[in-house]
């Protein structure tokens, strides 16, 4: 089949299963709440009612498409990796020491000294599971889930009894980042920082790294078939170290910009799941790097929609994990897309022997 | 602290204080077993455990009945665990993906249904809570050791031993045990002499969803009595690290349980003993750096096997 | 004799398009062998699968002992005495014979016979063993007994379950002419008793020994059905294919000059950790083909995964032009110009999912032909891929199509594509033309001949024991690891003779080393 009309199916494939997952969300409205109409509402239109809640979706898609971006990557080796929430804090660690600690340099020389150091921090983080899996065999989704608490519990501690802002009070935070460290907004009307255009940055590079690149082509090979990839010579064991590894960077990227970005400050367990949903957003988008922008904007929106949902109206905000989940099942289920290429290919040919 | 430790492990306390921890990580292992020798490993539990615990607790505080609770509880993770068999096996979604849809469903789902049912955010805690009984055997619980080792336990611990000794029974005493191993070993073979796959891999996820139930109702109403976001904290994932460890046999998932029991329990020994000096992040960061720790240790010990073989 | 099974009329089309049966009609007498033969693709595996019920035909109709049947699945055909013996065997390995034999049906016992049986298990077992003479260990795990051994194993199911008709598909591809004797003894003691036989193979030689009667399937269709003592294998070779099909290589003499391959006394363990191949030494020349015979499993394996860097060596040498490779990566050795046809295109040999292109450049992906930097040069990679297609005839709409889209003798043309272009100075090809038709099997050993007459030494490996005679200029046996001959005239060489140094009946005298 056309490698072009197999692509242009599986996107409508994706936008059907957006819709019917969207369409029982509001089935589950109508039974839950005694303003159906105003919930609704709220889900689907508020996000982009204001510039306000447009700002908001597009700041909580940032660290969503680097997590989305750091589960392609992996998860396109073969390596089911699952440790981006742990990563991210560790690489959000390096980098808001850099941030906090290091005064008197130029914002264009601090901010990517910053960008760098988390990435360290997550790839170092990143090479541990890493090495486990390539040269012991360890799996790697329970390593990887495991040192996520290990990251997180870790971080917390220097937080709370080290690095810890004596006026923080309650919430352990770092001292607030430098001046020349902030992320500033890039449009006075949105309160969107610049880490999106950052975010956006690092998909186009993975893309042309994954496509493009000799690197790129040796770590699909790896996740497609790795008795191949060996067979030619590929050190197979290396390409799943590296790959962890770019996934931990791309999520201690996507750690650090919250800070600098978004906070001003290295909050104690500030993500709320953030690896994890880069999970779905991989999933959503196939692990396709400029399909993880959709999907990382999708789910942003549905998060900022539930939000003022639950605002606006009686339903809870969870709906739009529930919506999530039933996108998640609909997009695996590859009986559907096989399915589809099936119907369209007989079609087609029923088609050529009629002429 | 430690003398108050060494007190409890001399009489025997420490017995009751791990067996109460390991249970709800034993069940969950056992259902991850099961699921796992037929080809189709639930990672779902924890979600599956969340349903579970608050089904369990809103249905049992409503009718005032521990049994009616539990039973609810576990109906609701064979149902969603059949459903998680549909997606995987009919729509061919990947059943670790099926399984991870079905953690953050559990978490979501039962934060909206205690706002929804409830009207709650964050947990539920009713009064007068009919929990799962504990276990008193007359005479022994008087004798001092004895007592403390066979006696008061909650019928859920009991539950659960019984069920390592129905799982082994079952794996390798009766045909569906054969079956099962045949299917997720070598699921051509099964078919061709006319062995129902799939339906052999509906029902190990039905088993796996009934020991996820067990352990889920366990949490709110035996372990504590009360429904808290996100109550399990990980279980379902040491279960199936467990599952690795005990070398797919449910004697080897009993020990390894215990072992986390263990660990667990430690961790919550230390952490609420008057005195501690170790903050609490390193306590509790103890399960899972065993946990990775014996990870490595048992991938070493392999690699060590296969080099000396080569 | 009387009429047992007729199929009539049968149509298969699958829902990719496929057209695997088109008409076919078979009929099958009581008591007899019957071959069913045909080239790979032609719909014989697809006939036998709707006979027993794995699939459900699109169309026709089957009578068996005069009734007209419908199988919704295995268990069906099963409860009306048809047994199939599977090519790829259908057997649980953590699981003892007894238990295999028994699966689906174990006789139980205890409370509400919820419990297996097994020592019932045990003693049935045994029964079959002592009445049939297949003999197997009951009590072992079938992971740990032979090929031979696991065929027994599949027959003596089959024979639990009642069968009266025994389908028996390609049952000697992984026998020795000795086991393929043994086999065929039980199998004349099975129809002496009443059983019926259907035999699923494209050895015409293994048909005319044993069959009674022939029916030929092509591209889908009965093409004919001839009694066996009344016909030879050209006339069945021409039913197959529909032209006289070459079961001999055309080939010059072959013009052998440096050495360019010397193994000595090589050790290599297997995956289990005993030796795998024991002190094996032979020398391949420039410009000539050397070919490997014996049973799959006898070490060829390692050996070829050890030359080629995929597997560590315990002791020994490997001496390519002036280096030696044992310790190097697979890299490493793949730059010195050595080419590797692997025996198992679909996981090793080609990445399914990837593109045509994508498994073209594999080995040259590195070169500054094709990248520059990072970054791979895309119009290069597409018109190389092109001119692979039209040189070596890969059958495909584009370059850009995944592999697993291709036929199986088109994906081995791919792997050909690419190994034997880079010329290589060493070509190691193992069981190159395996589930391979006809058309291409003839390509591809020509462009072997051809690369050796360029001046590329051969080391070829196959099981085929008519592919390893026809192509080898000189011939080696590996028995249970070790080089039990080499042949350099091999003139006057019969399979016969072969076959006893592929049991290890046989074993040449060692001569000083060469």
């Amino acid at each position: 089949m056309k490698r072009k009309s197999s692509f242009l199916l599986d996107l409508l494939g994706i936008a059907s299963a957006a819709i019917v997952a969207v369409l029982i969300g509001f089935i589950i409205i109508l039974l839950v709440s005694d303003q159906p109409l105003q919930a609704m509402k709220s889900l689907l239109v508020d996000p982009i009612s204001n510039a306000f809640n447009f700002g908001t979706v597009l700041n909580k898609a940032t660290p969503l498409i680097f997590t989305g971006l750091a589960l392609s990557v992996v998860f396109r080796a073969g390596v089911f990796s699952m440790g981006a929430e742990g990563q991210l804090y560790v690489g959000a660690f390096f980098g808001a020491w850099v941030a906090t600690f290091i005064p008197g340099l130029p914002a264009a020389i601090h901010i990517p000294l910053i960008l760098i150091f988390a990435m360290l921090g997550g790839a170092l983080y990143g090479a541990i599971p890493g090495l486990l899996k390539a040269y012991y065999n360890a799996n790697e989704i329970v390593s990887t889930l495991m040192l996520n608490f290990v990251a997180t519990l870790s971080v917390s501690y220097l937080l709370n009894n080290v690095f810890k802002d004596p006026a923080s009070g309650g919430y352990a935070r770092m001292p607030y980042i430098q001046p020349s460290a902030k992320l500033g907004k890039f449009m006075e009307a949105l309160p969107t920082h610049s880490g999106i255009f950052i975010a956006i940055a690092a998909a186009v590079i993975i893309y042309l790294f994954l496509y493009k690149t000799k690197g790129g082509y040796e770590l699909r090979l790896v996740g497609e078939n790795p008795l191949f990839a060996e067979y030619g010579g590929i050190n197979t064991k290396k390409v799943i170290v590296l790959s962890v590894m770019i996934s931990g960077a791309l999520a201690g990227i996507g750690g650090v910009v919250e800070v600098i970005g978004l906070h001003g400050a290295l909050k104690d367990q500030f993500s709320v799941g953030l690896g994890f949903d880069g999970i779905i957003i991989a999933l959503l988008a196939r692990n396709h790097p400029i399909g993880v922008i959709a999907a990382a904007f999708f789910y942003a929106y549905l998060q900022v929609g539930a939000q003022t949902m639950q605002m606006n109206s009686d339903v809870s905000r969870e709906l739009a994990v529930i919506i999530q989940v039933l996108l998640v099942l609909l997009v695996s289920a590859q009986a559907i897309f096989a399915y589809l290429k099936q119907r369209v290919h007989r079609r087609k040919r029923g088609e050529a022997n009629a002429l | 602290m430690l003398s108050n430790l060494w007190g409890q492990i001399i009489d025997l306390t420490i017995i009751a204080i791990i067996l109460r921890v390991t249970v709800p990580i034993l069940l969950s292992a056992l259902g991850g077993l099961i699921s796992d020798l037929a080809g189709v490993v639930n990672i779902g539990l924890e979600g599956l455990m969340l349903i579970s615990a608050f089904t369990s607790i809103a249905v049992g505080s409503v009718t005032n009945s521990w049994l009616v609770g539990v039973l609810a509880g576990v109906a609701a993770t064979v149902l969603i665990s059949l459903a998680m068999g549909f997606f995987s096996l009919k729509m061919k979604v990947d059943i670790i993906i099926a399984g991870f849809a079905v953690n953050i469903f559990g978490s979501g789902f039962t934060i909206f249904m205690l706002n929804t049912v409830f009207g709650l955010t964050g947990n539920y805690n009713p009064e007068h809570l009919n929990k799962i009984p504990v276990i008193r055997i007359p005479f022994i619980d008087d004798i001092p050791l004895l007592g403390n080792l066979l006696s008061g336990h909650n019928l859920m611990v009991w539950i659960s031993l019984l069920a390592v000794l129905f799982s082994f029974v079952l794996i390798y005493r009766t045909p569906y045990g054969v079956h099962l191993r045949s299917v997720g070993e070598a699921p051509d073979a099964a078919r061709s002499l006319g062995i129902h796959v799939e339906r052999i891999q509906y029902s190990a996820l039905a088993w796996s969803g009934l020991f996820a139930g067990l352990a889920g109702a366990y949490f709110s109403m035996g372990l504590t009595s009360m429904f808290v976001k996100d109550m399990t904290a990980g279980t379902g994932f040491l279960g199936l690290a467990v599952v690795l460890f005990g070398n797919r046999n449910p004697i080897g998932v009993l020990l390894g349980s215990l072992l986390f029991g263990l660990a667990n329990a430690i961790t919550t020994l230390v952490e609420t003993a008057p005195g501690a000096h170790i903050p609490s992040q390193f306590i509790k960061m103890i399960p899972y750096l065993v946990t990775v720790l014996a990870l490595v240790i048992f991938a070493i010990r392999q690699k060590r096997k296969n080099l000396a073989l080569s | 004799m009387a009429v047992l099974l007729e199929m009539k009329d049968i149509h298969k089309v699958y829902p990719n398009g496929t057209k695997a049966n088109q008409g076919v009609n078979l009929i099958i007498h009581e008591g007899e062998i019957h071959a069913l033969v045909g080239e790979n693709g032609a719909g014989k595996s697809t006939l036998m699968k709707i006979l027993f019920g794995l699939e459900a035909p699109t169309a026709g109709e089957i009578i068996y002992k005069g009734e007209k049947i419908w199988f919704q699945g295995p268990k069906d055909a099963i409860k009306k005495g048809i047994g199939m013996v599977h090519q790829h065997f259908m057997l649980v390995p953590s699981l003892t014979v007894a238990e295999n034999i028994v699966l689906g049906d174990e006789p139980r016992s205890g409370l509400f016979n919820l419990f297996r049986d097994r020592k019932k298990a045990i003693s049935d077992t045994q029964k079959l063993i002592d009445e049939f003479g297949l003999k197997v260990e009951p009590e072992a795990k079938v992971e740990t007994i032979s090929v031979g051994q696991k065929q027994r194993v599949e027959i003596l199911k089959v024979l639990h379950h009642g069968a009266r008709l025994i389908i028996l598909d390609e049952p000697t591809a992984v026998l020795t002419p000795q086991e393929t004797d043994e086999l065929f003894d039980s199998l004349k003691v099975l129809v002496k008793q009443g059983y019926t036989i259907i035999f699923i193979t494209h050895k015409l030689r293994e048909v005319m020994e044993i069959s009674d009667r022939i029916t030929v399937l092509r591209a889908g269709k009965s093409v004919g059905t001839l009694i066996t003592k009344e016909t030879n294998k050209e006339e069945i070779s021409r039913l197959m294919v529909g032209r006289d099909v070459l079961l001999r290589v055309d080939k010059a003499k072959a013009k052998p000059k440096e050495t360019v391959l010397a193994v000595e006394n090589l050790v290599v363990n297997n995956n289990k950790g005993s030796t795998a191949v024991n002190k094996i030494s032979f020398q391949i020349r420039a410009g000539e083909i050397f070919g490997i015979a014996g049973v799959e499993g006898n070490g060829q394996t390692e050996l070829i995964e050890a030359i080629t860097g995929l597997r560590k060596v315990r002791s020994g040498r490997i001496q390519y032009l002036n280096q030696d490779l044992v310790g190097k990566s697979v890299l490493e050795i793949r730059k010195m110009g050595i080419g590797h046809i692997p025996e198992d295109r679909q996981s090793r040999g080609a990445c399914l999912t990837a593109s045509i292109a994508e498994n073209l450049i594999l080995d040259r992906y590195r070169t500054k032909e094709f990248r520059t930097g990072p970054l791979l040069n895309a119009k290069q990679i597409r018109e190389f891929s092109r001119q692979m297609i039209k040189a070596f005839d890969i059958r495909t709409e584009s370059e850009d199509f995944p592999v697993g889209s291709l036929s199986g003798g088109n994906i081995q043309k791919v792997v050909i594509a690419r190994e034997l272009s880079k010329n290589p100075k060493l070509l190691i090809a193992s069981q190159p033309t395996r589930g391979v038709d006809i058309g291409a099997i003839e390509f591809i050993h020509r462009e072997i001949v051809k690369k050796r007459d360029e001046g590329t030494a051969v080391l070829l490996v196959s099981a085929e024991l008519s592919e390893v005679m026809s192509l080898s200029d000189r011939i080696g046996v590996m028995y249970n690891g070790e080089m039990v001959a080499i042949i350099d005239n091999t003139e006057e060489l019969t399979e016969q003779e072969i076959g006893q140094y592929m049991l290890g009946v046989k074993r040449q005298e060692r001569e000083a080393a060469i």
